[in-house]
């Protein structure tokens, strides 16, 4: 064996092995809850809690409301910006960007001197208000990773291109974006849907202060109380994560495909 | 004369302090086949674009049948554009592709079928239906873009440069059945090319641009037979250019080098003294005196270049080269490079630049 191939072995296995050795041990925990044997006890207690499954319903529900409003605003922003003003790209990144540096807590804080039931704008008194409220800074969380997957996906395609083409056929605004540009970066959009919806489901900190009956809270309440239940939860969490990968996968099978890139 | 059916009537665009296109005047009859020939950069796209409505001219009318449409957006002017990139749309088949101007302009579904088998035939490629853009070549995928402009039944086709993308032998084909499709629909089209014998080979008309400009409009004969400027002698066809000088305006003697040609009534209003660029195209040169010419020069041969069916050679008078091409005999050698060797040519074949 050539040393060249020895060492990107050692490379790998050690790769390897952080990666799977933290993941072992708390598949490995998460069994232990019975005394002596190994049982799917702590699984059973986390599905079983009704307030498992209403907090994580309440949280999928949020989700899909972020990924609706998130490709609402980033699609036509990031196809505009690439058709006619491309001179801006750099300010809206940044503002993009800003989330990442703007802690979730800073939004909060913000809402609550808006919104409080003493403002004149009191619609954190309500439920339903309340909720898009929520929806809206997750919406403004996940800008970065939802704007970042959109713009690449329009690289892959000749956007002034395709919209010329759609618009000499007789295309209005709305169609081009709905018939042609939506659809050729759709695995684009999954993408920031998927990271979108990952950051949903475990963020803590809004919907804790906000007081909203989501999943991060209720994963933060049970690590705080219990041994074995948060770790059979991180497994649950892991699975769901690699499904929705898988599922992106599946997806992008039937993706549109371009002469530039076929398969 | 009819009315012209597309009529661009003192465009010009700017962007910003640059101006790219100025003055640009045409009138194209119905069903007329029109080049924009020029090289990068002249603004012939530009004006194409305009006619699209995908750029605003700064100043200037487009007409189209008798209807300002110089402010009507892309959307609205129901005009057909083909793309040197193809365009096409990778997430729709041939059929929806073909389709897709027809249902945006709400055609019930039966009719859009019926219309798209109607086009796929004609582009003789109706097995091709259910593929997806990237499964085609460039010149089929070119035709499924023409099949796709054609099939909303537009006023115009304007062509954006078709077929620069393809290799030698599809651009041959395909030009062919571009003018072939035209004709039979009678279509009025702008095609924009910066390949001389693609405008020379399919046009009714070809505007040659320079500089923004228009430099001359006329018939492939006309433009290459009488080019009505310097830039356009020099940019359709080969053509060699002379530098002489007027010895004698009234009797219309003018020096080459050392040797004197008459252009007796070519010179239109040169006086004597004068400098003159004086142009032949090599096919009306001979090597050596051939009956019917004229006018002969004396030079040497300069280069000999071995072409097959042709030997391009090329001579040089003084301080002027002129290239040529004889036939290839297998019965008489090529010339040899360093030979003294006359040039004979029709005086009427000159042209004066100016």
């Amino acid at each position: 064996m050539k040393a060249g191939k020895f060492w990107a072995w050692v490379v790998f296995i050690l790769g390897a092995a952080y990666f799977f050795i933290p993941l072992i041990a708390t598949v490995e925990f998460s069994l232990r809850m019975r005394r002596g044997v190994y049982s799917f006890d702590a699984y059973k207690v986390v599905l079983g809690d009704s307030q498992f499954q209403t907090t994580f319903m309440y949280s999928v529900i949020v989700a899909i409301f972020t990924i609706l409003l998130g490709v609402l605003i980033v699609v036509p922003t990031a196809y505009w910006i690439r058709l006619r003003l491309p001179q801006l790209r750099p300010v809206v990144e940044f503002i993009t960007l800003l989330p990442l540096v703007i802690p979730a807590i800073v939004i909060v804080f913000g809402y609550i001197r808006m919104y409080g039931s003493n403002s004149p704008l009191p619609f954190l008194s309500n439920n339903v208000a309340t909720n898009a409220l929520l929806v809206i800074g997750y919406a403004a969380l996940a800008l970065p990773y939802m704007y970042r997957a959109v713009d690449t996906g329009l690289r892959t395609i000749d956007v002034r291109t395709l919209t010329e083409a759609a618009q000499i056929l007789g295309a209005g605004w709305g169609t081009v974006v709905a018939r042609v540009i939506l659809p050729n970066v759709l695995i684009a959009v999954l993408s920031g849907a998927f990271l979108t919806f990952a950051i949903v489901i475990g963020e803590f900190t809004m919907a804790s202060l906000l007081n909203r009956p989501a999943f991060g809270p209720y994963l933060q309440n049970l690590v705080a109380n219990r041994a074995y239940e948060p770790a059979a939860l991180s497994i649950i969490a892991f699975i769901i994560t690699w499904g929705c990968m898988s599922l992106i996968q599946v997806l992008s099978r039937f993706a549109p495909k371009s002469a530039n890139r076929p398969n | 004369m009819a009315d012209p059916f597309l009529s661009i009537q003192h465009v010009r665009k700017s962007f910003g302090a640059t101006t790219v296109v100025q003055d640009f005047n045409l009138d194209v009859e119905p069903g007329e086949f029109v080049s924009f020939l020029g090289p990068s950069g002249c603004g012939k796209t530009t004006v194409l674009r305009m006619v699209a409505g995908f750029e605003e001219p700064s100043a200037g009318k487009i007409v189209v049948g008798g209807k300002d449409i110089t402010r009507l957006k892309p959307n609205q002017r129901n005009v057909g554009m083909v793309f040197q990139a193809y365009a096409l749309f990778p997430n729709l088949t041939v059929a929806q592709n073909i389709a897709f101007g027809l249902k945006v302009g709400g055609m019930a579904k039966a009719d859009a079928d019926r219309r798209v088998a109607e086009m796929l035939d004609m582009i003789k490629l109706p097995q091709m239906a259910d593929r997806y853009p990237y499964q085609l070549s460039g010149g089929q995928q070119q035709r499924i873009a023409l099949a796709r402009a054609i099939a909303p039944k537009p006023k115009l086709l304007l062509l954006d440069e078709p077929l620069s993308a393809l290799d030698a032998k599809v651009r041959v084909s395909l030009r062919e059945e571009i003018r072939s499709i035209q004709k039979k629909l009678g279509i009025t089209t702008i095609f924009v090319t910066h390949d001389q014998e693609e405008a020379l080979s399919i046009s009714d008309r070809i505007a040659v641009m320079y500089g923004g400009k228009a430099e001359q409009v006329g018939t492939p004969f006309e433009i290459y037979n009488r080019p009505a400027t310097k830039f356009v002698a020099n940019f359709v066809g080969t053509l060699n250019v002379l530098e002489g000088k007027v010895t004698d305006a009234s009797t219309g003697k003018v020096q080459v080098d050392t040797q004197e040609v008459s252009l007796k009534g070519k010179l239109n209003g040169s006086k004597s003294g004068d400098t003159l660029s004086l142009a032949l195209r090599p096919e009306a040169i001979s090597l050596a005196r051939q009956p019917g010419h004229d006018t002969s020069l004396s030079g040497e041969i300069a280069e000999v270049h071995f072409l097959g069916s042709v030997i391009r050679v090329r001579v040089g008078i003084g301080g002027n080269t002129v290239s040529l091409d004889t036939f290839n005999n297998s019965t008489t050698p090529p010339p040899v490079v360093g030979d003294k060797a006359d040039i004979s040519f029709s005086s009427g074949d000159m042209l004066v630049l100016h």
